[in-house]
């Protein structure tokens, strides 16, 4: 049974598994013996990429099928500091997984401009979870955020750009009437501030975020990088995604409360 | 018998012959791939278990009614003695009708879905025309068992002595009570089961476990399509069988007493209502053969299809009706036809009121949505509000109908009671005319809601998908409608068995004079041959009987007629939330035990949750229907007359509003939370959103369940007193 390695990033952890991707994201989301629900949200390692980060010798011995045949679900080698450790070219594709179970698959794609705007919205997801609202385009972002010379970085950012709608040029007068964020006001007034103030390019628009992603609102799609490189994940439109991935798409529709 | 009235049973076989060429028509369309196949066999298979349990149920209530009008009518001779037979075949025919429209939807979803896969059209033709199926059984049959029984009672008491017209048209009326008896069972018990399955359904599914609707892993969603079938199809067509046959018998009744002198005109007046029915019927097909679409049509495109055959049929019966009245030469034909007009607008008023009321395009709903930025207190606060106030144009173009129906049939004399009585009879037959076309556009919702679960649940390709949804955006928008319209039938319906109320007690003291040789009224006028009783006006009897707003039985009455809908809507509510937690944990159960739902591995137990949702209703139903049954006896034989028309007062008044109040809060609710879905107060996921998921749910059971019920509850405690109305002349203790 081939054994794979990933890289949780909701929470943090890193997983060795029996399952490949669409089981093993089923799995994190639903479970087996018990009915619970929960996105997941995970890159596939390559694991001879992954350097030192991880004990060939721990997996192969005790990532094993068990007694009865069935595969080992979750070998937790890591839940602490891994986007850290984890180099860049180790990532694999990212998988998308809704609350019941269904699992969307993103390759890596180099990251083309459509329309710069004034205004981005960002959900960082490892290894902080602010939300943040800036001046700046999505790489740029990342590399802002990793940068060391600033007084606060870190030194490597996964996040989402989210929709903003009208907002990303009308903070003020835009109509917001399909953006699901709590306090629409708050949003505005971050980002009206920052059109304000041009020496501001980030500000917080939630300090930590406790929910779940609503992945209509993910806009162009994920980014992680380090400061030197950023990886871009492209999110398809919702036409692609009703057409070609529909299954996933009516699941990641459906927000429970 | 009048040549003419042989019309009445053609046209009934006429409706029941293409009913019978739609349903083959249906029949022979391809169910399309295996798990299409499979999904409908398993949709099918809960609507006849659960039909089948249903049925069981009745027949118990069925057998033991018959012997209790049985024993009054041969026992005591306080009953008419073809009570219990007529009692019967309307029950029969009303059940014959739901069981073949149940069949003919659960049979058409997937062929709707399949046909999607070719044009919009073709799954537009294939749901209507097994809508149309229903349509056209119900009124097929429903004619069928008019026309039977005029002629078995023509045979027993020859035409030609008004005085038999009277006794012919009253027993005709009480095969009311078993269509009656039966669609209480239907909408209440339908009701019941729907709302189960939909509630179970969504708050495991949807909320709990983040299950996408018509999702196969959700072990209630077999339920709740089955749900769909048994609670908007049976239970929608029992309930506008009662109220067309109801209209069609109490204005035979009415015409009957109206022209007491008269034997050829008392013929015409009765055999009008029946004849106007008829040609509704060809009228209602050849509406039915004008709806169709073209290929990438809009909503718009759509609604106009439907609009077209509707209003055609309409339109026609406003100048067929004209035609046959002025042919029957009856007495002031043409405020008659007035009358019939009066009711066809009054049912088209209802309707857009409701539309307005309830639909996302129009501003009580979008301030309803709206309300959600501040949470679910305010979204219930404001539905609640909105429903109260969207009763004032159905109560005024119901007061407005009936006041000009009234005056119309009456010449504008308004001392004419009898006229004016029979001309709000006319209105009620004039409303429910096109019944056949109007019910197929209300049973093609669900068909074309189960299509669109069959083709997701399938997996079929976005462009079908796309075309599903579509018809089932279009049947969600008659559905609200067809409510409407089935409240305000009903309103006018019981008002005209209200008042032909008066004639069955006629028939009941002639009856027990034959027996005591005289009858003592409690006002203490005594009566003793059949000439003085026959002459006595509706005036007259309520003087006799007291019936006037200073006695304090008929307010008594009416506060207990009050108190009995908000006690139905209240036990039917329970019911619901019983049943729905039963449902939760079956659903929960299931996700628990059976390893791999989730993940789509393993099959759910889909016929455990028909089970639940089918026990539930049956013994949930039991309650509300036997006080239903119960309340007028006891009320008749302790307050008499005075008492049970106070009761049927209190009872439609209030039923009546408060049964538009539930569907119009509930439909609301439903649409605000759509109106936010399609991208409105941030749409999908946000917290208005959240919160107009609560009052949709919260008015699930008010437009589903407990508001139509009330439709059946006005006309079946009507239909009880007028049954009973010999045993409450006999006896009464006040």
């Amino acid at each position: 049974m081939k054994t794979h390695l990933y890289f949780s990033v909701t929470p943090e952890a890193l997983i060795s598994s029996n399952l490949p991707p669409e089981k093993f994201g089923s799995y994190l989301a639903v479970g087996t013996q018990k009915r619970s629900r929960g996105q997941a949200v995970f890159f596939e390692l390559d694991s001879d990429l992954v350097g030192d980060i991880i004990s060939k010798d721990y997996i192969e011995k005790n990532c094993v099928p068990r007694p009865d045949g069935t595969p080992k679900r979750t070998l937790y080698l890591s839940i602490y500091r891994v986007l850290e450790r984890v180099p860049l070219e180790a990532l694999k594709s990212l998988y998308l997984t809704t609350d019941d179970g269904k699992v969307l698959k993103l390759d890596q794609s180099d990251f083309e401009y459509q329309k710069r705007e004034s205004l981005y919205l960002y959900q960082e997801l490892c290894p902080v979870t602010p939300r943040i609202a800036s001046t700046l385009n999505p790489v740029d972002f990342v590399n802002f955020v990793c940068d060391s010379k600033n007084n606060i970085s870190v030194p490597k950012l996964f996040c989402v750009q989210l929709d903003l709608g009208e907002l990303a040029n009308d903070p003020i007068a835009g109509t917001a009437n399909d953006l699901p964020y709590s306090n629409i006001f708050h949003l505005r007034d971050c980002l009206a501030g920052l059109l304000q103030n041009s020496n501001k390019v980030t500000k917080t628009v939630v300090r930590f975020f406790n929910g779940d992603i609503q992945y209509r609102t993910c806009k162009n799609g994920f980014f992680i990088g380090d400061g030197e490189k950023c990886l871009f994940y492209p999110f398809p439109s919702k036409e692609e995604l009703d057409d070609k991935y529909h299954s996933w798409w009516r699941s990641a529709l459906i927000m429970g409360f | 018998m009048n040549n003419i009235f042989w019309l009445v049973p053609m046209a009934s076989l006429l409706a029941l012959s293409f009913a019978l060429y739609f349903y083959r028509q249906v029949f022979r369309e391809d169910e399309g791939t295996d798990i299409m196949k499979k999904i409908a066999h398993h949709v099918r298979l809960g609507a006849m278990a659960y039909l089948k349990q249903q049925y069981k149920v009745v027949g118990i209530f069925f057998i033991i009614l018959t012997v209790m009008f049985a024993v009054l009518a041969y026992g005591f001779n306080l009953q008419n003695p073809w009570v219990p037979f007529a009692f019967l075949t309307g029950g029969l025919f009303s059940g014959i009708a739901g069981f073949l429209g149940m069949k003919t939807a659960t049979m058409a979803s997937a062929r709707t879905a399949n046909a999607a896969r070719k044009s919009l059209n073709a799954g537009l033709r294939i749901a209507f025309r097994s809508g149309a199926v229903m349509g056209l059984v119900v009124v097929g049959l429903g004619l069928l068992d008019i026309s039977v029984w005029f002629i078995v009672l023509t045979y027993f008491y020859p035409t030609g002595d008004t005085h038999n017209m009277m006794i012919i048209t009253t027993t005709m009326l009480t095969f009311g009570m078993g269509a009656s008896a039966q669609a209480l069972f239907a909408r209440v018990g339908g009701g019941i089961f729907t709302k189960a399955a939909d509630v179970g359904a969504d708050l495991v599914g949807k909320v709990e476990a983040g299950i996408p609707e018509d999702d196969p892993r959700n072990p209630a969603t077999i339920a709740d399509n089955v749900g769909d079938n048994v609670g908007d199809v049976a239970g929608m067509g029992a309930d506008l069988y009662e109220s067309y046959c109801g209209s069609i018998l109490a204005t035979a009744a009415l015409g009957a007493a109206a022209f007491i002198n008269s034997s050829e005109m008392q013929m015409k007046a009765v055999l009008a209502p029946m004849l106007i029915a008829s040609i509704g019927i060809i009228l209602s097909i050849i509406g039915i053969f004008m709806v169709k679409t073209k290929e990438g049509a809009t909503q718009k495109n759509l609604m106009q299809s439907l609009e077209k055959g509707v209003n055609l049929s309409s339109i026609m019966i406003i100048l067929f009706s004209l035609g046959l009245l002025y042919l029957l030469q009856i007495q002031n034909w043409l405020g008659i036809w007035g009358s019939l007009v009066v009711g066809l607008l009054v049912g088209i008023a209802i309707g857009k009121a409701t539309e307005y009321f309830t639909s996302e395009e129009y501003a009580p709903t979008q301030k309803i949505a709206s309300s959600a930025k501040t949470g679910p207190a305010t979204v219930i606060i404001s539905g609640l509000g909105m429903g109260m106030i969207s009763t004032v144009v159905p109560v005024i173009a119901v007061a407005i109908g009936i006041i000009l129906s009234y005056i119309l049939a009456a010449s504008g004399d308004m001392s004419n009671m009898s006229m004016g009585l029979y001309g709000i009879g006319i209105a009620a037959v004039g409303m429910l005319s096109t019944l056949g076309i109007t019910l197929a556009t209300d049973a093609y919702g669900p068909i074309a809601d189960n299509a669109g679960g069959n083709a997701e649940m399938s997996g079929l390709g976005p462009e079908v998908r796309k075309r599903t949804d579509a018809l089932d955006s279009l049947g969600n928008t008659t559905a609200a409608t067809g409510k409407g319209f089935a409240i305000g039938s009903a309103a006018l319906t019981a008002l005209a068995l209200m008042a032909s109320y008066i004639e069955e007690l006629k028939i009941g003291i002639d009856r027990l004079m034959q027996v005591s040789g005289n009858y003592l009224f409690p006002n203490g006028i005594e009566i003793s041959t059949r000439a003085e009783l026959m002459n006595l006006g509706l005036n007259d009897f309520m003087n006799y009987f007291q019936v006037h707003l200073m006695n304090p039985i008929v307010l008594i009455g009416m506060l207990i007629g009050s108190m009995m809908a908000f006690l139905f809507c209240g036990l039917t509510m329970n019911a619901v939330g019983r049943a729905a937690m039963k449902m939760v944990d079956e659903v929960r159960r299931q996700f628990r035990e059976i390893q791999g739902i989730l993940e789509g591995e393993a099959e759910p137990d889909y016929a455990r949750c028909v089970e639940i949702s089918t026990k539930s209703a049956q013994i949930e139903m039991i309650t509300p229907s036997v006080l239903a049954i119960v309340i007028p006896i006891i009320v008749g034989l302790v307050f008499g007359v005075a008492g049970s028309l106070g009761l049927l007062v209190g009872g439609l008044s209030t039923g009546f509003v408060l049964a538009v109040f539930m569907s119009n809060s509930g439909g609301a609710w439903d649409n605000a939370k759509k109106y936010i879905e399609s991208g409105h107060m941030g749409g999908k996921g946000s917290d208005a959103h959240k919160a107009t998921v609560i009052g949709d749910t919260v008015g699930d059971p008010f437009k589903d369940t407990s508001g139509p019920s009330l439709n059946i509850l006005i006309k079946l405690m009507t239909m009880v007193t007028i049954v009973m109305s010999g045993v409450t002349v006999a006896i009464s203790l006040l």
